[in-house]
Formats: C-alpha cells, sequence, structure tokens
C-alpha cells in the first residue's frame, strides 16, 4: 500500500463522476429509437467501437454505444432506445437538456486490422449503432481499403436504422450495402427479405483478405459465424461487438463477465480467435 | 519487522485501550450462535475466545453493503454541484483470522489492479489490520488448509500467534503496526520465527476439510467441466438468495443506483452489494438473461472462485476456505461439497 | 401540471395508507409535487381522472370487481398498495373455508342458521373468492408488504416524477437480511419464508428478531420445492406449512397448494 500518496477523492471524481453533456440534437429514428447529439466539455477521443456510460443523475446510469466516427471535436453521437428505466426517462427529454457521461471505455476496432483489407460489416437490428462507429471511417477513406461489404438487416421497414447513411453508404465507390427486414409486414420495402445470414453465402468473400467486423442480438453469432467458417474466414479474421450488463464500466462490478473475460475492459468488441472457445461469450 | 511477547490479558487489554483512541472492529458474539465484526468500547470485554467466522468478513469494513459514490446537486442557476464521498476515516479490524486476511489480501488486487478503485482504496490504506493465528479449526467447515489460507500473513500490520506456553507472539510488520503498539512496553522476542514454527508445528495434523488434490491442481480440475449434471446437482435445492455471495470474503460484485432527494434537484449515487447467484445479475435492459438458469449461475460462481479468478491474478483459488457459503446456506449447498464432486468426478 | 393522484380501498384495515399519512417528515414534500384529489383518510374530494391510482385491499365481491374496473378505466397509472391487494393477505384464507363455516366461527351457531335461510343475509354468501387485484386488472406496479414500505412509496412517487418506472428487484428477503449482517433465524432454530419472499422490506421483522413470514408474497421463481422440503427437514408440521404459506398468500399458488 502506498501510504498517504494519493488522492483519493480526485482519483474518485476521474472514475466515477460523469462530465455534464448537453443535448444538441435528438432525432426520432423509430417507435422506439432516438438519435441524440451530444455537446460535451472537451472531445471524449474515442475509438470506434468503444462506449460511453450515461446517466441521468437520480434516476441511473447505463452503458450506451457511441454511434459516430472518432471526431476531434467535442460532439458525440448516439442512438437510445426506449427499453429501460433510464432510457425511458432519456426519451423524455428535450434538445438542451443535460445527461452524465463517463468514458470512453473498452476496447473498439482498431482501423490497422482494417487497411488494405476487403471489410464486411453485418449488422442485425441496434448492432448497426455501434458499427457505424467504424463503418464511418471506412466509408470516408474506401481507397484504403479493398471491397466494404454492409450487411444490414431488422425486423421490419419501420424499425431500420440510420436510412440516409445507408443510402449514401451505397454510393461509396467500390462499397456495396444490402439491406434486409425479416419480414415487410405489409410496409413498402424495396430492399431484400431475410435474415442478415441469408445473403453471406453468395458473398464472393476472399478467404485471405477479408476482414468482417459484426455487431448483433446474441442469437446472430452462432449461425452467421457458421456460414463465415465455411467460407473458410479464420477466427483472426472476424470481430465482433457484444453487449452485457455493466454498471462501472471499469472492470470492477463484475455483471459483464463472460467466462475470464471482463466485457467492458477486454471488450466489448472481440477478435473472435480470444473468445472463439469462450462459453459464454457467443451465446 | 519486530516480534514482542505478550500474555493473553495484555493483548486483550491493549486493543481494549486502542478503543479510546481509535475505530476499533472486534469480533463480537452476536444473536445464538454468531459473531459479528462490532466497533467496540474502550470498557468493552475483548476475548479471543476461539469462534465461528462472523457472519460477513471483515473486508466488507472496507466495501459496505451501501456506500455513497458521490452527491450530486442541480443549482439553481444551472450549475451542478458533484462531490465525491471517500471515506478515508482511521480504523483498526483486529482479530482477522488468516482467512479473512487473506480475502483482503486478494480484495487488494482486485481493486488495486487495473482501473484502481477509489474508494476501497481509500479505506484500506486507512484501515490498520490486526490478525490472529487460528491453532484448531473453528468449525467443522472450513477448508483453509486445502486452498493455503490458513498460514496467510500478508497483509496484517500486526499479526497475533498464541503459543503453546500461553503467552501471544506478537509481530510487528509494518511502522503503523509498531505504532499501535506505541502505549504497552512488551518485551521483544528474540526467536520468534522459532516460535512460530512451533505454533505451527502444534496444529492439528489434519487441518479441517481437506481436498484429494493439489491445492495447485484445482484451477485445472475445475477447468474441464462445463456442461456437468454437477452444476446442477448443487443448484436443485438453491433459492438464489446469494447469500452464499454476500457473505464471501471474495465476492465484491457491486450494483449502482441513484438516489433522488424530494426537492428532485439533488440526490446520492450509490454503489450496493450485488451477486451473481441473484437471478438479474446478468439480465440486460432488453431483456435477455446471460445466465438464466441457477446452475449456469453455480457454475460461474464456482469457475470465478477456482478457475477465472485465479488465472487471472496468479494467487491460487479465490476462495478462502472459510466456510461461510456453506454454513449460512439454508438448504446446505457448500463450495467445498461443489469442488469435492469436480474432483472426485474427474478421477472416474 | 402536478400529476393528479388518487387513493382507493377494497378489503383492508386501511393501514397503508396510514403509513402514508405516517411518513409525517415527507408528506407536505411530497404534496408539494403532487395533486391528492382522492383520499378517504384524509380529504374527500372526486375528479373523473387520475394520473396515478394508489388501491388498497383485496378484492372480494362481483362490486368490487365492477368498482376496480372503473378505477383502471379511470387512471392512467394503477398501483397495487399493500399486502392485500398485491397477494390477498390473511383474509385469503377465507377461501378455503366455506362461508357458513367461516360465519359460524365469527358470530356463532344461531347466525350460520339464519344466514343460510334468510335472504337479507345472501350477499354475505356471495364473496366467493379473495383475489389480489392484478387477478381482475392489470396493475402497473405493486408497493408490496403488511403495511407497505415508506421507501419504496417514495421511491415509486420519485420515479413515476422523473416519468419512469420504479425499480424494485426481484430478490429475496434473504438477501437483504445478510446485507442487514442479521443471524439467520435458522441458526435460532426457526424457520423462514425469507428465501421465497419479495425483498424490499429491508428484513425488518428479522432485524427486530422476528422471522420473515412472506407478507411480501412470493418471488416469481421462487424455489418452491425446496422450500416446503426445508420445512419438512427442520420437523414443521404439514398442518403448519399449510397454514405458513397461507398467512399472506393464501390467494397465490403456494398458498393453494399449487
Amino acid at each position: 500500500m502506498n501510504q498517504g500518496q494519493t488522492d483519493y477523492a480526485a482519483l474518485a471524481a476521474a472514475t466515477y463522476l460523469p462530465a455534464t453533456a448537453k443535448i444538441v440534437e435528438i432525432r426520432e429514428m423509430t417507435a422506439r429509437e432516438r438519435y441524440y447529439r451530444l455537446e460535451l466539455p472537451q472531445p471524449l477521443g474515442h475509438r470506434p467501437g468503444q462506449f460511453a456510460m450515461v446517466s441521468v443523475l437520480g434516476v441511473g446510469e447505463a452503458p450506451i454505444s457511441i454511434s459516430c466516427g472518432p471526431r476531434d471535436d467535442n460532439q458525440l453521437e448516439m442512438v437510445i432506445r426506449n427499453v429501460g428505466r433510464l432510457t425511458r426517462v432519456i426519451h423524455g427529454l428535450k434538445e438542451g437538456d443535460t445527461l452524465g457521461i463517463r468514458g470512453p471505455y473498452g476496447s473498439g476496432f482498431d482501423l490497422d486490422h482494417f487497411y488494405g483489407k476487403d471489410v464486411v460489416f453485418i449488422a442485425g437490428g441496434l448492432g448497426l449503432v455501434p458499427l457505424r462507429s467504424l463503418i464511418i471511417p471506412v466509408m470516408a477513406e474506401p481507397s484504403r481499403f479493398g471491397a466494404v461489404t454492409l450487411v444490414s438487416g431488422c425486423r421490419n421497414p419501420a424499425e431500420e436504422l440510420f436510412r440516409e447513411d445507408l443510402k449514401q453508404w451505397s454510393q461509396v465507390p467500390g462499397a456495396t450495402v444490402i439491406r434486409l427486414v425479416d419480414a415487410t409486414e405489409n410496409m413498402p420495402w424495396k430492399f431484400d427479405v431475410g435474415l442478415v445470414i441469408d445473403p453471406l453465402p453468395k458473398l464472393p468473400l476472399d478467404p485471405v483478405k477479408t476482414v468482417v467486423a459484426m455487431c448483433g442480438p446474441p442469437v446472430m453469432y452462432k449461425f452467421v459465424l457458421m456460414t463465415l467458417q465455411a467460407k473458410n474466414l479464420g477466427p483472426e479474421q472476424i470481430f465482433v461487438d457484444l453487449e452485457r450488463r455493466m454498471k462501472c464500466g471499469v472492470g470492477k462490478c463484475g455483471h459483464c463477465q463472460m467466462n475470464h473475460l471482463y466485457c467492458c475492459q477486454d471488450g466489448p468488441v472481440f477478435q473472435l480467435s480470444r473468445i472463439g472457445a469462450l462459453k459464454e461469450a457467443l451465446r | 519487522m519486530s516480534d514482542f511477547l505478550a500474555s493473553l490479558t495484555q493483548v486483550q487489554q491493549w486493543i481494549s485501550s486502542l478503543a479510546a483512541r481509535y475505530t476499533v472492529f472486534f469480533p463480537t458474539p452476536h444473536g445464538e450462535a454468531n459473531y459479528r465484526f462490532t466497533a467496540i468500547g474502550a470498557d468493552d470485554d475483548v476475548r479471543f475466545a476461539p469462534y465461528r467466522p462472523t457472519i460477513t468478513p471483515p473486508v466488507k469494513l472496507l466495501v459496505p453493503a451501501r456506500e455513497e459514490l458521490f452527491r450530486f446537486q442541480h443549482k439553481e442557476d444551472g450549475d451542478l454541484l458533484l462531490s465525491p464521498s471517500v471515506d478515508s476515516s482511521f480504523r483498526v479490524i483486529a482479530g482477522v483470522r488468516p482467512c479473512d486476511l487473506k480475502g483482503i489480501f486478494l480484495m487488494d488486487l482486485f481493486f488495486e489492479r487495473g482501473v484502481a478503485d477509489p474508494y476501497y482504496l481509500a479505506r484500506r490504506e486507512n484501515t490498520a489490520i490486526i490478525g490472529y493465528a487460528c491453532t484448531t479449526p473453528c468449525t467443522d467447515r472450513v477448508f483453509c488448509a486445502a486452498v493455503d489460507s490458513l498460514d496467510h500473513r500478508q497483509g496484517a500490520d500486526l499479526f497475533l500467534t498464541p503459543l503453546a506456553s500461553g503467552e501471544i507472539l506478537v509481530e510487528a510488520n509494518t511502522e503503523r503496526g509498531i505504532g499501535l503498539l506505541d502505549s504497552t512496553d512488551l518485551p521483544p522476542c528474540e526467536d520468534g520465527p522459532a516460535r512460530k514454527i512451533g505454533a505451527i508445528a502444534a496444529r492439528p495434523e489434519t487441518y479441517g476439510r481437506s481436498f484429494d488434490a493439489d491445492v495447485q491442481s484445482l484451477s485445472g480440475i475445475v477447468e474441464q467441466y462445463w456442461d456437468s449434471p454437477l452444476w446442477d446437482k448443487h443448484t436443485e435445492r438453491c433459492f438464489s438468495c446469494g447469500t452464499c455471495n454476500l457473505v464471501c470474503p471474495t465476492c465484491y460484485c457491486f450494483d449502482v443506483r441513484d438516489n433522488l432527494a424530494l426537492d428532485t434537484v439533488s440526490g446520492s449515487r450509490t454503489r450496493t452489494w450485488d451477486g451473481c447467484m441473484l437471478p438479474g445479475f446478468a439480465q440486460v435492459a432488453g431483456g435477455h438473461n446471460f445466465r438464466p438458469q441457477p446452475a449456469g449461475r453455480q457454475r460461474h460462481r464456482v469457475k470465478r472462485k477456482f478457475e477465472y479468478l485465479p488465472t487471472k491474478y496468479g494467487h491460487g483459488p479465490v476462495c478462502v476456505g472459510c466456510g461461510r457459503c456453506g454454513r449460512q446456506c439454508t438448504v446446505d449447498i457448500d463450495i467445498y461439497d461443489i469442488v469435492h464432486d469436480l474432483i472426485e468426478g474427474g478421477k472416474s | 401540471m402536478k400529476p393528479k393522484i388518487a387513493f382507493f380501498d377494497f378489503a383492508s384495515c386501511e393501514g397503508c395508507q396510514l403509513a402514508v399519512l405516517n411518513c409525517e417528515d415527507i408528506l407536505l414534500d411530497i404534496l408539494e409535487l403532487v395533486d391528492l384529489v382522492e383520499f378517504r383518510e384524509a380529504i374527500s374530494e372526486k375528479a373523473l381522472r387520475y394520473d396515478v391510482a394508489f388501491v388498497e385491499g383485496s378484492i372480494h365481491r362481483d362490486e368490487d370487481i365492477a368498482r376496480l374496473r372503473d378505477i383502471r378505466a379511470r387512471s392512467t397509472y394503477l398501483v397495487a398498495l399493500g399486502a392485500c391487494a398485491c397477494n390477498g393477505n390473511v383474509q385469503a384464507r377465507s377461501n378455503f373455508v366455506a362461508p357458513a363455516v367461516n360465519y359460524a366461527e365469527v358470530y356463532g351457531e344461531a347466525a350460520r342458521n339464519r344466514v343460510q335461510v334468510d335472504p337479507e343475509h345472501w350477499p354475505l354468501w356471495a364473496h366467493t373468492r379473495v383475489r389480489p387485484l392484478d387477478a381482475v386488472v392489470k396493475v402497473d406496479a405493486q408497493l408490496r408488504g403488511c403495511p407497505m414500505v415508506p421507501s419504496e412509496f417514495l421511491h415509486l412517487v420519485k420515479s413515476l416524477l422523473k416519468g419512469t418506472q420504479p425499480d424494485f428487484p426481484a430478490v429475496a428477503v434473504c438477501t437483504e437480511c445478510k446485507k442487514n449482517e442479521n443471524e439467520c433465524v435458522f441458526d435460532r432454530g426457526q424457520t423462514c419464508m425469507g428465501q421465497i419472499t419479495w425483498a424490499g422490506c429491508n428484513s425488518v421483522c428479522v432485524n427486530n428478531g422476528y422471522v420473515c413470514d412472506g407478507c411480501r408474497g412470493i418471488l416469481p421463481d421462487a424455489n418452491l420445492a425446496a422450500h416446503l422440503q426445508l420445512l419438512r427437514e427442520h420437523k414443521v408440521a404439514e398442518a403448519d406449512i399449510r397454514s405458513r404459506y397461507r398467512l399472506f398468500c393464501g390467494a397465490e399458488p403456494i398458498g393453494r397448494g399449487v
């Protein structure tokens, strides 16, 4: 023990006290999801795939994916689904209101794994939200990557997120965007119907130079990974972004543990080679 | 550092005298059959009676059941005041058994490594610990010798060993420990190490319950089990009440909750003990529960103590063999029995 | 605008409403935040619609059902207040006794005869079955316990003011009891319902030397088979076990022997 050396109150402030972020823009995305653009006191300096702990003081705190690419300014984009106690309160806030923010946390994606490679994004439902933080920097500099394919699926046309972005990305040279819904449910839809796994067998994936980044509900992983395996993609070529319950974000509270790993610190983005053998990771 | 000799009476009076100067916690009888670490007064009778492990271990004085992380207040001018609530008050925990000392040693690792936890570390730094060696198994549940915690000494400022002569060997391991002895004039003991060896040799040869496996091999044995009927067998009667977590000297998982004052503009954020055996522990806001079944939670608990954290920290089992979880479970689910079964199962 | 809140009662002792009034130190602060429009214990004022209706008591008769449905239809958010409203409470024990037998027990044998022949007394027969509120209408939140717990009431009020749901974790009384470092009642040679009972009371009974009798109702995923076996192992007689399960939870599956 390092007696008398540390200012623990300052350490506590740096670890657990949130900064105040102002909500500068809210957009309705679907019946359950809203887009939030926040203004922070200083840039968060996040990597793609990282998350932040977002709170409303007096209500609670929860991990929320960062949805924008890395940026130098003090803006931050998030998409928040109205799904629990806290997010319900957040959905009641207006532009000009404030949120608490701690972070960024987690490993995130390392763009060095993607430069010069054919990149495949597989996004199921809300999975597009964190993946977008990687898609944006990739689509911004297509010349630094090979062929880029985005497979994005959701339950029905009304639940599709980031439609404008999807449209824009489909026009990026060398990029293919496959948009799917599980069912049209009688809504207008001019793209494909099916699961995100459906177009995968037909994709021409080079087993040597392809890198995959995927995020979706737990049920998605097993079958998608089987398909990728059948295409001879190795576990070091696949990156998954996982969701777990988290209360601290700093590897202490224990909720996000999957086998010996802490999702908040070791993840939430994992190279498949690191977690493929873990029983608790992909179920 | 330095060794001293004292009589039991001298030691007991000295601890009482410390209570006149500091907040001193000591195992105190509670109810009909239990002990609790309780703040004692200078007039209280301090007795190093052989006691059952306290209901909750002394490390929980360093991570209380409910602790405030910070307070907040929205001012009328729009400013937000945030103030961290770090507790740096000095305290002494006396009568800490080797198993609980090892628990504190392990918790020190968990809270120091990675992102350091200011709340734990502030309390720990300002806590003096007086350990007390065990000479006979305190209950028939213990298996401290089997998990290498019976002779744990690290982390105590002072460590007391009862000798066959009836005297107490007082080892001072830190300057702070020596400082706590400043009101006494105990004679130094020149042959402390030899006397300690003698005290250890005088213990029963079989100390508590033992495993039919080396302590080093436990992690590898537990690692072999995933889909096993043994997890179901040892959760069939489980109530998922989390008692085993809450009384464990090495369980530290916590929940975080906010409290809003009735003025609706001020309040606090607190953390409270949580436990991986509780049903909603791994459930996310959308409803998906990553460990919906008690058997899966039991597996996680056992693997965490015997496989995951030992691998991560490299200090052997993160179970100190105190026997609290088994004794306090109303349906007798005992982590010793589970590990014992895993060892036996591996042989067949 | 301040939310309009109202209190109603059915078969109960009205003790939970008294428990609200007993929050003296903070009651005035609460009244700053809400508009109390109906509260028989304190005021009489009627409104057509309620933002939050707190309903105490269990449901027995057809007219209770009609009245509860009416309250539900006029309320945005309906809270079951206390053990009677949440799990039937002690009066649900009468579900296991014929009404005439009950009547005789209370008013004597002559009364039993009269109730069986005098049409004036027949309505007393009509109370067929004691039910918690959620057996009749949708309940948005439950403030459990006999009586309800002021801190939970406050948490609910604050949550609603913030526009969200309260959070009452589905954990057992044992969980809170251990946090309070109580000696387990089994160590005192007694038995307890804490393992299967909804927490939230801060294990108040055990803290004060008693045992948990399950007034807060049974947890949704409670291991009932293990609890039954446990009581049997501790030599609790079958009749006593049944009586224990029916003490507060006669209207729940555990009390009905399901």
